[in-house]
């Protein structure tokens, strides 16, 4: 059972509810990107590192925790059938991972967020199409993709697609949409397989191009998408995410196409992007994202202050900050490397529980203005995360004059105070 | 510090405290010399005039026959007693306070003269007060002296100040000095061009008018003006097809609250318009007009300095003119310049008006007011096209028919004569417009570097070498004359010989190399 339902809407802005089966999440939300498999057992949580840390937070491991419970952050997970093969394994690892779901590892059997299984169309694509391990390769075709979506147990699956690239010619790009129309078909037969959401990919930079994208997709399919797919996942943004001008023009064309074509009323999904970009298309339609880069961050030992900027870890000031990771004594240590037989992984896993605490935070505050529908309050919400930005305040206030409520009157009268 | 090197110096040290002196007469001198400009009288008058409150102030200014000028101010405010003249008189003595006149200093500047007299009506007291020859006694290294006589009077409150003799800077040259240099300056420069009555619902308005004698300026009647800055009036969305320099909108006026790190609020008032040419122009500026619009900081609502940075690249600053007032600016004794520019309230203010500037370039109606002028240029390079091109129609019927005036039309002619049968293949293989030789050309022998021009006498004022030259190709022979005298001189130091029965040209001494010439025009 999916529903989607949008609860509260201030311009384009819109608050919903996604239910699948017995989860439920709050939009707008942001799926951290998670790898399940980290190359190593399961008693090690799949391999060392910060990804194994990070999985500890998820899973609240009292001794990484420090007993507190972060999984809130971890509300909904993005995870990639590609980061399978991540560690270059033997083909017998990959079969073990893939006999057992998610959930039924022991370790994450109390994980009780959703998993946004990926088809990881894109690092496919990149590899000519297959997944390498370290003594096998695959083909993925759209049913070998699906598979093993499915053997991790998702709550959400996606077509596997063929992101476009800024610069591919034309003809490329057609035959691209043409390729993911023809998946998203072949995930349409298998839909009754699937007990959670399916999503279908489209690609594009504005209009013309999403169009195009819907039609292909429109053209393969014998039954209208709403009745075969519960969201829209709008990929391809990747290259392009320190362009929030074509990130906003391409998020809001997305929902102005699915409105024309009565779509409205599924989610949006944007792949790849978060951070300081998020607030700004979230005001477009936006509903839920996916990004490593809380993760990425940490591991380049950068510390979020906001959404906009970062600091290098030591020079950060964890009393500034009001999350519960700095919060904490025994984070604020393992991030200040005050602690004897610290690893990398402790230190730096610290560091991406509060980057992305930092994120959840900001699409908290913004769900609660949204539930209250007022538009003065999202507008200044949006002013004062951006003042400071002189990049993305013009795109800001661009926005607000045209989507939510102009700055200046234009009334031809100017009442003077 | 330390305990010991506080103690070890203490030993032999006699105390020895001096004040330094002021040398009065050079202060005064000093003080006076500042202002070099000889409008900043007006601002003084304005300035003290506004501060006392009154209704109006006129300011003359006269020139005798010798040259010799004279000042006088006169106004309703409420007027000087005994102790006022003493601070008009001295120096560092202000009892102003919160008002514009700086420290006092400004009535200074009326001891560049001959005299000052000073008559005011003050709580029902008449004060007359009289400085002789204040100028010469500085200048003779004393101070001078003012008299005062005080008497009982029914008169209504206000002040005369007459300056006679008066110098300041380069002198009040009538050159100089018009209506239309002193109302921008009012406007610009004084509490005359105040946008403070956008923001103050009390607003103290008052007028403004200044007269010069016919000597200095006949050209127009006196200023009447009053104390508020205002703009053209709007016009939002006008027809017609050309109406981008017509368009202008008012950004109404706007507090806005910043707060530093230590706590401190500070307040900016901005106001301001965006508007095309045309509507700019109604704003009362005179002379060089870019360089008043942008965005201004201002203190006391008067404009200061620019500040277009607050703009943005991609904006062009000369479509705003706002006005951002701060009290929080320090101003230089003169008022020409901020002087808290390193400090954190000059860096919050730009910031904050950085941030409100974003709001307007990113408002609807003036991203409409640019789109609308690209689209009008564009309109307007149609229409010049349009008038270019019937220009060339014209002068190709003239001609009938094909002219060429450039190597590419010369390809034409080529490509033409080729069509219609010429006796030889001569097709183009590349064509590189901005090189000296131009063409390779495919021939019935075989590729050849070829010149192509519109008249081969060109060619040869450019002084190009020939060395690599195997044929020209051209349009006209055209200046016969000009080939003869080269003919005659010698070209690059060879001689040269132009045989136009048998198209050729004929170059060297000992590797003397004949280039045959391609005539279109008579072929065609
Ligand atoms: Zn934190």
């Amino acid at each position: 059972m999916v529903s989607f339902d949008v609860i509260a809407e201030a311009g384009e802005t819109r608050r919903g509810q996604l239910q699948i089966n017995d989860r439920t999440l709050e939009t707008p939300h942001l799926f951290p990107v998670v790898n399940f498999y980290g190359g190593g057992n399961e008693p090690a949580l799949f391999g060392g590192g910060i990804h194994r840390t990070v999985k500890e937070f998820m899973v609240n491991h009292p001794p990484t925790t420090g007993g507190t419970d972060y999984s809130d952050l971890f509300g909904g997970v993005m995870t990639s059938i590609s980061s399978l093969t991540d560690y270059g394994i033997r083909e017998k690892k990959l079969e073990e991972y893939l006999d057992n779901e998610i959930r039924e590892w022991g370790k994450f059997s109390d994980y009780d967020g959703m998993i946004f299984a990926d088809s990881g169309g894109y690092k496919i694509l990149k590899q000519g199409g297959e997944l390498e391990g370290e003594d096998f390769t695959k083909d993925i075709t759209q049913d070998k993709a699906l598979d093993m979506q499915l053997d991790l147990g998702p709550d959400i699956v996606v077509n596997l697609d063929h992101p476009i690239h800024p610069d591919d010619e034309f003809e490329e790009r057609i035959e691209k949409m043409e390729k993911t129309a023809v998946n998203a078909r072949q995930l349409a037969k298998r839909r009754d397989e699937v007990d959670g959401a399916c999503y279908l990919t489209v690609h594009g930079y504005y209009e013309a191009m999403l169009e195009r994208s819907f039609d292909a997709i429109e053209n393969e399919l014998d039954k209208p998408i709403p009745e075969v797919f519960d969201g829209i996942a709008l990929g391809s943004l990747v290259p392009r995410k320190d362009n929030v001008e074509v990130l906003i023009e391409a998020v809001s064309d997305c929902r102005l196409e699915m409105q024309q074509r009565g779509y409205n009323d599924l989610p949006l999904h944007v792949f790849g992007i978060s951070g300081n970009a998020m607030p700004l298309l979230v005001a477009v339609g936006a509903d839920t994202f996916d990004s490593a880069s809380y993760l990425h961050q940490a591991i380049n030992g950068k510390y979020c202050v906001n959404l906009f900027e970062t600091v290098p870890v030591e020079e950060a000031d964890f009393h500034a900050c009001d999350c519960r990771i700095c919060n904490d004594g025994l984070h604020r240590d393992r991030m200040r490397n005050r602690l004897d037989d610290l690893y990398q992984k402790d230190i730096l896993g610290s560091v991406a529980a509060h980057n992305l605490a930092i994120q959840q935070r900001e699409l908290r505050r913004f769900r609660q203005l949204i539930a209250e529908a007022d538009e003065d309050q999202i507008a200044a919400y949006l002013e004062e995360a951006v003042k400071d930005q002189k990049g993305f305040r013009k795109f800001a206030y661009k926005l607000i004059n045209e989507r939510i409520k102009p700055y200046f009157d234009d009334d031809g009268e100017t009442s003077y105070a | 510090m330390n305990e010991s090197s506080h103690t070890s110096t203490t030993m032999e040290r006699q105390a020895m405290h001096k004040t330094p002196k002021v040398n009065e007469v050079n202060e005064f001198i000093e003080i006076a010399s500042d202002f070099e400009d000889p409008l900043e009288v007006i601002r003084e008058a304005l300035s003290n005039s506004y501060d006392a409150e009154a209704t109006w102030v006129e300011i003359e200014i006269k020139q005798d026959d010798e040259g010799r000028n004279t000042l006088i101010i006169e106004d309703d405010g409420h007027g000087m007693d005994e102790q006022d003249l003493e601070s008009f008189f001295d120096l560092g003595n202000s009892n102003k306070h919160d008002a514009i006149g700086y420290k006092g200093h400004g009535t200074k500047i009326y001891y560049k003269s001959d005299e000052i007299r000073v008559e005011s009506v003050k709580d029902g007291n008449h004060v007359e007060s009289v400085m002789e020859q204040p100028w010469e006694t500085l200048n003779n290294h004393e101070l001078p002296t003012y008299s005062v006589d005080t008497e009982e009077t029914d008169e209504t409150s206000g002040t005369r100040i007459e300056v006679h003799g008066f110098r300041a800077g380069q002198g009040f040259d009538p050159e100089q000095l018009t209506y239309n240099k002193i109302e921008h300056y009012i406007k610009w420069k004084t509490i005359g061009g105040s946008t403070a009555w956008h923001f103050d619902d009390d607003f103290h308005e008052f007028d403004i008018e200044v007269t010069l004698s016919p000597q200095i300026d006949n050209t127009r009647k006196p200023i009447e003006t009053t104390n508020k800055l205002e703009f053209p009036d709007e016009n939002l969305h006008p027809d017609g097809e050309f109406v981008a320099e017509r368009m202008c909108k008012h950004f109404p006026p706007r507090e806005l609250t910043v707060t530093l790190d230590d706590g401190r609020e500070l307040t900016i008032e901005v106001v301001g318009m965006v508007g095309g040419k045309e509507a700019r122009n109604e704003l009362p500026t005179y002379g060089k007009h870019s360089a008043q619009f942008g965005i201004w900081l201002a203190k006391d609502h008067i404009k200061v300095e620019r500040y277009n940075d607050a703009i943005g690249a991609d904006n062009e600053f000369f479509h705003f003119f706002f006005v951002a007032n701060c009290q929080s600016l320090e101003l230089s004794a003169n008022r020409e310049k901020i002087r808290n520019k390193s400090g954190d309230v000059y860096q919050a203010i730009t910031n904050e008006l950085e941030r409100f500037m974003t709001k307007v370039c990113q408002e609807e109606w003036y991203r409409d007011y640019i789109a609308r002028r690209k689209l009008e240029d564009k309109k307007r390079s149609v229409q010049s096209q349009e008038s270019s091109l019937q220009d060339r129609l014209v002068k190709t019927k003239e001609q009938g028919g094909l002219s060429p005036s450039n190597p590419a039309e010369v390809i034409a002619a080529l490509e033409r004569y080729s069509a219609n049968g010429s006796p030889e293949t001569v097709e183009i293989a590349d064509f590189r417009m901005d090189e000296e030789v131009n063409a390779i050309v495919n021939t019935d022998d075989g590729y050849k570097n070829a010149a192509l021009q519109a008249k081969l006498s060109d060619f040869f004022e450019d002084e190009t070498p020939l060395t690599h030259i195997d044929r020209f190709i051209c349009w006209k022979v055209g200046d016969r004359d000009a080939l003869t005298k080269i003919e005659r001189a010698s070209y690059l130091g060879d001689p040269i010989r132009f045989d136009f029965s048998n198209n050729e040209v004929t170059y060297g001494e000992e590797d003397k190399k004949t280039i045959p010439v391609l005539e279109l025009v008579d072929k065609m």
